[in-house]
């Protein structure tokens, strides 16, 4: 009698899931009052740092002072023959630095712009954090390309106003869109970061004292949440969700019409633009993921505002973008090696068998076979170190795909003569510093800036709820906007 | 034969149009590989002295440079026809639309690549973007040992750090003569002067003049059959022909 | 009328929940208070049409689209008057002074930085941002209460204190402008 009673309460378990299962999964229908949430991101925010933050955090002030800034007064000082380009390979890591900067800021934007298009409510707890990656990523995306410059102290010519040299941007080039359209996102993406900010600051300052008090305070602007300030919050968020993608979606296909506009065999390819947006996205979200599981395992509360249902659907996206990402690089590979060029044929047999072939098959490793092999697995992709796992190796397998595409590929051009394999030499701290500097960045917003949207939290809290459809209880999301 | 103009391709017919002011004429055949015509544009240019090691590591910079090429498995190995190499002065160039900066723009007076060294900012696309791969950029302040501070041509500029820099086709000289036949009152004659990297070469492989002349020299030798540009197939209208076998 | 009759007061009347703060809304108005004498403060977005209130009139569309035509005039200046500026003409490759498809790469990005940046100050001209004068607040509303702000005549204060009281409100009084 008493087994028949447990395996009818199993059965129940199984199929009718209790409300408390729900809640357990589901930020959305967990909710806590306000005041308590303010509390936990306030909390998470002032947590006096350990030991372990100031050494991590001196450690990097140190590689980004010798390894990205003195590094770099010596590349200016002596030029750039400190670095490894040369003939033919004039583009080194530094641009493979660029495009990969961009294509981490991607992530940022599709979370915070796309998801909140289509209204995907798993995106609420951390647009934030995304958006932070969007804009520290443009800075080392621009430093990158500062980096690469031969007279970077003339670059200030690039930019179209009037001046006495009688000098205007030569409008033909794709690198002079690719100025307008980065300039265009880093200060769209700002401006974004900053609008869903506004109530957060003001919610900060409200329980602040001191010097944040006042940081809190010049940023809030003076916000108190009045109707007319909502929606004229409101409409903006709008009108940049909705013009942000075709931003983002211009700018990494104008930085790959930086190689595909050029006369290069494996460059000149129209696909190139999809291609890179696509990869772009894979980096982006293999980084986001990787930050949420170093936030969640790191900060205060964080647990309950990122669980495991954040990792699953993201883990889900990642694979789909795998999936993408292995097809547009098939279709890529596919036309270039059924064409028959000869210079192209010759390029893609240097991929494959050529020294660096490791970084061929190492790019296939980790940007299809790894994130296909685990995140197909819903149990598999719920866990944060697993998926930050292959968040770090999809991040490797795409600078590899950058690699392969800049410094790799103009070692074959249509002159044999000059053919020669590119050694690289100060863009390795360089870049180092870069990702440092990332991190550094991040880590300083960790503790001024409240990660978390509460008040966009709340707003999805207050919009779920459980429905029950006979015996089946489901989450139901009614549209507040 | 259809043309392009017939077919109402208009900017392939104003590049076509465009093409020919200046040309030259490599005989491959009775090329020696001696090095001669490096040695005098180095000269002639102010070319910077890079040494060894960047040497060696690709960096050397010459306007012009002598190709070498075998055939065959080692021990079966031929040496086939030295090939000069310089800028081919396009007449649709594609270093000219990508650099950002208007560095690298055409003379339409004169149907030459321009360079303009001090608007250059240094992204390199021009050289990456250049199928010749023929483009030199001055990856370091180099020091030019003694004594060769002491024969820097004063016609010519000396570049610095972090600036791009190719064969201009010796455009001082053209100057000069240009200059010279104007004081005159006449045209500039034919052979009346040339390039640096012709007038040394001691077997005569190089020929420069006025493509758009019938009656000179590099017309003449133009005219011969056999002759080829490089990488036609690409339409950058190059003004250097080759031959090679002939 | 004499001067204390005519003086207007601010109440600010705090509610945890939205329905009573929405009932209360209704009965100020049946009280005789206009919809621009009230205003709602909250810490979430709450929707005009979830308290009965009149939708809020907003210029940041128009701004932005005064901002993307400005941005597509900076775009077709750069793209078709530059090119002519120069003291000589400058050619390029085999490609005309003003080319057809870099054009509308150079005009869409110029459009959508026009408007964008225009929306961002929009939102700041609309809004009065920034703003660090004394206001009319209590910092209960970023931790999820709402707050109506009712401008009423002096002699009806206690009438209405008393009405939204009974309606629910956790406190009311009058409101005073503090530092934020």
């Amino acid at each position: 009698m008493a087994n028949a009673k447990q395996k009818a309460e199993a059965h129940h378990d199984h199929h009718g899931h209790g409300e408390e299962h729900f809640r357990q999964k589901h930020l959305m229908l967990d909710p806590l009052p306000r005041g308590r949430m303010n509390e936990m991101v306030m909390e998470s925010m002032l947590e006096k740092p350990t030991w372990k933050f100031w050494v991590v955090a001196g450690f990097l002030s140190f590689i980004v002072v010798y390894f990205l800034f003195y590094k770099w007064g010596v590349l200016i000082a002596n030029g750039q023959g400190e670095a490894g380009v040369m003939r033919p390979d004039y583009w080194g890591i530094f641009l493979v630095n660029t495009v990969f900067w961009i294509g981490i800021s991607h992530a940022g934007t599709f979370i915070s712009a796309i998801l909140r298009v289509f209204r995907a409510e798993f995106r609420r707890p951390f647009t934030r954090a995304a958006e932070l990656m969007t804009t520290f990523g443009l800075v080392q995306a621009g430093f990158s390309i500062f980096m690469h410059l031969g007279r970077v102290w003339l670059a200030y010519w690039l930019m179209p106003y009037p001046n006495q040299r009688m000098l205007w941007p030569n409008l033909h080039s794709p690198l002079t869109w690719d100025l307008l359209a980065i300039t265009t996102y880093l200060l769209s993406s700002t401006m974004y970061l900053f609008l869903p900010l506004i109530p957060d600051m003001a919610m900060a300052r409200d329980r602040s004292t001191g010097w944040r008090k006042t940081f809190y305070k010049t940023l809030a602007l003076g916000f108190r949440g009045t109707e007319g300030e909502w929606a004229h919050l409101r409409n903006a968020m709008n009108i940049f969700a909705f013009a942000i993608i075709p931003v983002m979606f211009s700018v990494h296909t104008i930085v790959s019409w930086d190689f595909a506009a050029a006369m290069r065999p494996g460059w000149h390819s129209t696909i190139f633009g999809p291609y890179f947006i696509v990869g772009a996205l894979h980096s982006g979200m293999g980084a986001a993921v990787l930050v949420l599981a170093v936030i969640r395992g790191t900060m205060k509360h964080m647990d309950y505002f990122i669980r495991a249902e954040h990792f699953d659907a993201i883990g889900k996206l990642m694979l789909i973008i795998s999936m993408a990402w292995a097809y547009f690089f098939f279709n890529d590979y596919m036309v270039q090696w059924y064409g028959g060029d000869m210079w192209t044929k010759i390029m893609l047999h240097y991929h494959e068998y050529g020294p660096l072939n490791w970084m061929w098959f190492g790019m296939l490793f980790c940007n299809v076979v790894l994130p296909w092999a685990i995140l197909w697995n819903p149990k598999w992709r719920s866990t944060p170190w697993l998926v930050g796992f292959v968040g770090i190796a999809i991040n490797i397998g795409m600078w590899f795909e950058r690699y392969i595409i800049v410094p790799i590929s103009v070692t074959i051009n249509r002159m044999p003569f000059t053919w020669r394999q590119y050694e690289p030499g100060i863009e390795v701290p360089m870049g180092i510093g870069t990702v440092a500097l990332f991190i550094l960045l991040y880590m300083i917003a960790s503790k001024l800036i409240p990660l978390i949207p509460v008040w966009e939290v709340q707003e999805g809290q207050m919009a779920h709820e459980l429905k029950k459809f006979g015996r089946e209880t489901v989450v139901s999301v009614s549209e507040l906007e | 034969m259809t043309t392009s103009s017939e077919l109402n391709m208009p900017e392939i017919a104003m590049a076509e149009k465009e093409a020919g002011k200046w040309g030259m004429v490599i005989d491959q055949d009775i090329c020696t590989g001696c090095q001669a015509c490096v040695a005098a544009c180095a000269m002639e240019n102010n070319i910077a002295f890079v040494g060894e090691e960047d040497s060696g590591y690709g960096r050397a910079m010459h306007w012009i440079r002598i190709e070498r090429f075998w055939e065959g498995e080692y021990p079966e190995v031929k040496m086939t026809n030295q090939q000069p190499m310089m800028c081919q002065q396009c007449g649709s160039a594609p270093c000219e639309p990508v650099c950002p900066a208007f560095a690298t723009v055409h003379s339409m007076a004169e149907s030459l690549n321009l360079q303009v060294y001090n608007r250059c900012v240094g992204t390199r696309y021009c050289a990456n973007n250049c199928p010749y791969q023929v483009r030199a950029f001055n990856w370091r302040d180099y020091k030019r040992p003694e004594p060769l501070p002491n024969q820097l041509n004063p016609d010519v500029t000396v570049r610095r750090v972090g600036v791009m820099e190719k064969c201009t086709f010796c455009i001082q000289r053209i100057f000069k003569a240009q200059d010279q036949a104007k004081a005159e009152g006449r045209e500039v004659m034919d052979g009346e002067f040339t390039t640096a990297c012709a007038q040394a070469c001691p077997a005569s492989a190089i020929v420069f003049g006025r493509v758009d002349d019938p009656q000179s020299l590099v017309s003449q030798l133009k005219e011969r059959s056999g002759g080829k540009t490089h990488l036609k197939e690409l339409g950058t209208l190059p003004n250097v022909t080759y031959f090679n076998g002939g | 009328m004499t001067e204390t009759e005519s003086k207007v007061v601010d109440l600010l009347a705090v509610f945890s929940d939205l329905g009573p703060a929405s009932d209360a809304v209704e009965h100020l108005r049946s009280l005789g208070v206009h919809d621009d004498c009230m205003n709602i403060i909250s810490g979430v977005p709450v929707t005009e049409a979830m308290l009965g209130r009149p939708q809020q009139w907003t210029n940041v569309p128009r701004i932005a689209m005064g901002g993307a035509l400005l941005g597509l005039g900076a775009g077709m200046f750069l793209a078709f008057v530059t090119p002519f500026l120069y003291p000589y003409p400058i050619q390029v490759g085999s490609q005309y002074p003003v080319p057809g498809p870099p054009t509308v790469v150079v005009l869409f990005e110029l459009t959508m930085l026009g408007m964008l940046i225009s929306t961002f100050v929009g939102v700041f001209l609309d809004s009065f941002f920034p703003n660090y004068r004394p206001m009319k607040y209590v910092p209960e509303i970023s931790d999820g209460k709402i707050a109506i702000l009712v401008e009423c005549p002096h002699v009806e204060e206690n009438k209405i204190t008393d009405a939204l009281k009974k309606l629910g409100a956790e406190s009311v009084k009058p409101a005073e402008a503090q530092h934020l």
